[in-house]
């Protein structure tokens, strides 16, 4: 185990010194920008600004008071495609560079099972893809933690964050690196098999945004207002945008019914269509965990699945 | 097989040799039969560490170094020689610091020499494995491989399809067609039972009856035919002591359509 264990570290060093090298600089990124986040909070600049959706305008010239939030979004969608570029460059080529080359065949002459061939080249890649996508998850939330959340800075629910951070970020790298893993066990070239693992996990990936949007794994909530009385604050509530009015039986009609804001024509188109509260679906913020273990759970099944399904076909195909 | 031997594995394109080289590595398992090697089941931990196998291809890693390859080997078997591993690869002129990738197919070959002796094993497997080296390097790297032989009692097996040069090297023969073996023989006993007899065409059932016809060839009235002897040749014909290339081309062509194989007629011909 040993020995297979140097050759899986003498062939993955390279990646793994790039995935450091990204680290760092993500770090370094992230701690510069990160301070400077920190110097505009603290100049009390946005020490009047409500929390809420909306936007909180400079006093003086009414424009918008915004932090920088644009360096952590291009964080955030590096993690988001970190299945992607795990499964493509080194899922793939993992077994199947031997597998092209026929150096398995090599390998496996010597004192090496083919258990322990993979054993060491798969585990030794799924440690490092832990802790890579962990620390890039560590970093964007130590990053995102002032600005989170706030008008001025960034929601939960928007992708950079949702997608982006997390432990799905991890079961996501790991799924990446398991679909790149069994293609290229599958697939005898090493390009076909890079092209394949950039369809099937561009495809997942975007599969989850979807599902995020639609609101398919998590259901949002209904928040209810009797009468014409002002209905709770959206606050960091991830509206989806469905809201209305509902009558005495029950029935959930679109605002547009009556549309007006409040007041007393509000009260008088109410009375008049028989309706006798409001209503809106959001997600509360506490839902972020929520949709983090569910995207978890998908990619964490899908990554042991396709785990499985490699040690399996491992026998026959080696 | 015997142990302590070379043995020349010989068989047309397809055969089965390369298949038969690959089972007793461990790199396929047979759906049906068994094959052991040293008493062992290849694959275990048993035979693993004793056989060595160098694949007709011999894949290498192209950007590792030589002296790379040999600490793979190394780190990848629990016993290694290095001494012998580095002298092989010194021999070839091959510096350690070039890339596996950027030498002659030759020099790689050699390179892959000396991982599979540098394993000390007590079977060497080699699938064609001069096939891509020059007649001189050819020459010193059997020697090479015939010196490492006697000296640890190695026992190889090798395929080829270069007869003449089996000939010099080689003391048993194992002749596959269609994955079964058809010959599995001392190359000495070999030569002595057999023999190339040329005589009139009348006399081919005569001598059916007396021997196993391996091969005949009839021109004319003239008929040639390698035999196997099953006792004193009688009749008018002209003897001649074949060479091993005639013999394994004998057996090799009786595969082809048109001619029966010889296994049909004895029961003992394996």
């Amino acid at each position: 185990m040993k020995g297979s264990l140097w050759l899986a570290w003498r062939q993955q060093r390279v990646s793994a010194g790039i995935g450091a090298t990204v680290l760092l600089v993500a770090a370094a990124i992230a701690a510069y920008y990160r301070s400077g986040m920190l110097d505009a909070l603290h100049s009390g600049l946005f020490d009047h600004c409500a929390t809420g959706p909306l936007y909180c305008t400079r006093p003086d010239t009414g424009l918008p008071l915004l932090l920088d939030v644009e360096p952590l979004k291009y964080l955030g969608a590096l993690n988001i495609t970190l299945p992607v570029i795990i499964g493509v460059f080194w899922g793939a080529p993992l077994l199947g560079r031997d597998r092209e080359l026929g150096t398995h065949r090599m390998v496996l002459a010597q004192d090496v099972r083919r258990g322990q061939w993979f054993a060491s080249r798969f585990a030794l890649a799924a440690v490092t893809t832990i802790a890579l996508s962990g620390l890039l998850a560590g970093v964007f939330a130590w990053w995102w933690r002032p600005a989170a959340d706030r008008s001025y800075g960034l929601f939960w629910y928007e992708n950079a964050a949702l997608s982006g951070s997390g432990p799905r970020v991890v079961a996501a790298a790991l799924f990446g690196l398991a679909a790149g893993t069994l293609l290229g066990l599958l697939v005898r070239r090493v390009l076909a098999a890079m092209v394949l693992t950039l369809l099937a996990t561009g495809v997942m990936t975007l599969l989850l945004e979807w599902t995020h949007r639609a609101r398919l794994l998590v259901p949002p909530h209904t928040y209810v207002s009797a009468g014409s009385i002002p209905k709770p604050p959206m606050a960091e509530k991830w509206s989806t945008g469905d809201y209305g009015l509902i009558t005495a039986t029950g029935r959930h009609d679109d605002a547009m019914s009556c549309p007006f804001p409040s007041g007393a024509q509000l009260k008088e188109c109410m009375a008049g269509h028989g309706y006798v509260a409001r209503f809106y679906q959001a997600n509360p913020a506490s839902d972020y965990w929520i949709f983090q273990w569910a995207d978890t759970a998908v990619l964490g099944a899908l990554a042991a699945g396709l785990t499985i399904a490699t040690v399996l076909l491992l026998r026959r195909r080696v | 097989m015997p142990g302590g031997r070379i043995t020349a594995l010989v068989g047309r394109n397809g055969a089965g040799k390369s298949t038969l080289l690959h089972l007793a590595g461990g790199l396929l398992r047979p759906a049906c039969g068994q094959l052991s090697v040293l008493g062992a089941a290849p694959g275990t931990s048993e035979a693993r560490a004793r056989v060595a196998l160098l694949t007709q291809d011999k894949p290498l890693y192209p950007r590792f170094t030589v002296a790379d390859t040999l600490l793979m080997g190394e780190k990848l078997n629990s016993s290694w020689d290095r001494t012998t591993a580095e002298r092989i690869v010194r021999e070839g002129d091959i510096p350690l610091r070039a890339r596996v990738g950027e030498l002659s197919p030759g020099r790689r070959t050699r390179v892959a020499l000396a991982l599979a002796l540098g394993k000390r094993p007590e079977l060497l497997l080699l699938d064609e494995p001069l096939a891509d080296l020059d007649p001189v390097a050819r020459g010193e790297i059997m020697a090479q491989l015939m010196a490492e032989a006697v000296e640890r009692g190695m026992s190889i097996v090798l395929s080829s399809h270069v007869l003449p040069e089996l000939e010099e090297t080689c003391d048993w023969v194992l002749v596959l067609r269609d994955g079964r073996v058809e010959l599995s023989e001392d190359v000495e006993v070999l030569r002595r039972s057999h023999a190339v007899l040329t005589g009139p065409a009348g006399q081919a059932d005569i001598l059916a009856g007396q021997h196993t016809v391996v091969r005949s060839r009839t021109g004319g009235r003239q008929l040639t035919a390698l035999i196997r002897q099953r006792g004193p040749i009688r009749g008018d014909w002209h003897i001649e002591r074949p060479c091993l290339e005639d013999i394994l081309i004998g057996y090799l062509q009786a595969g082809e359509p048109g001619h029966r194989s010889p296994a049909e007629r004895t029961e003992a011909a394996a």
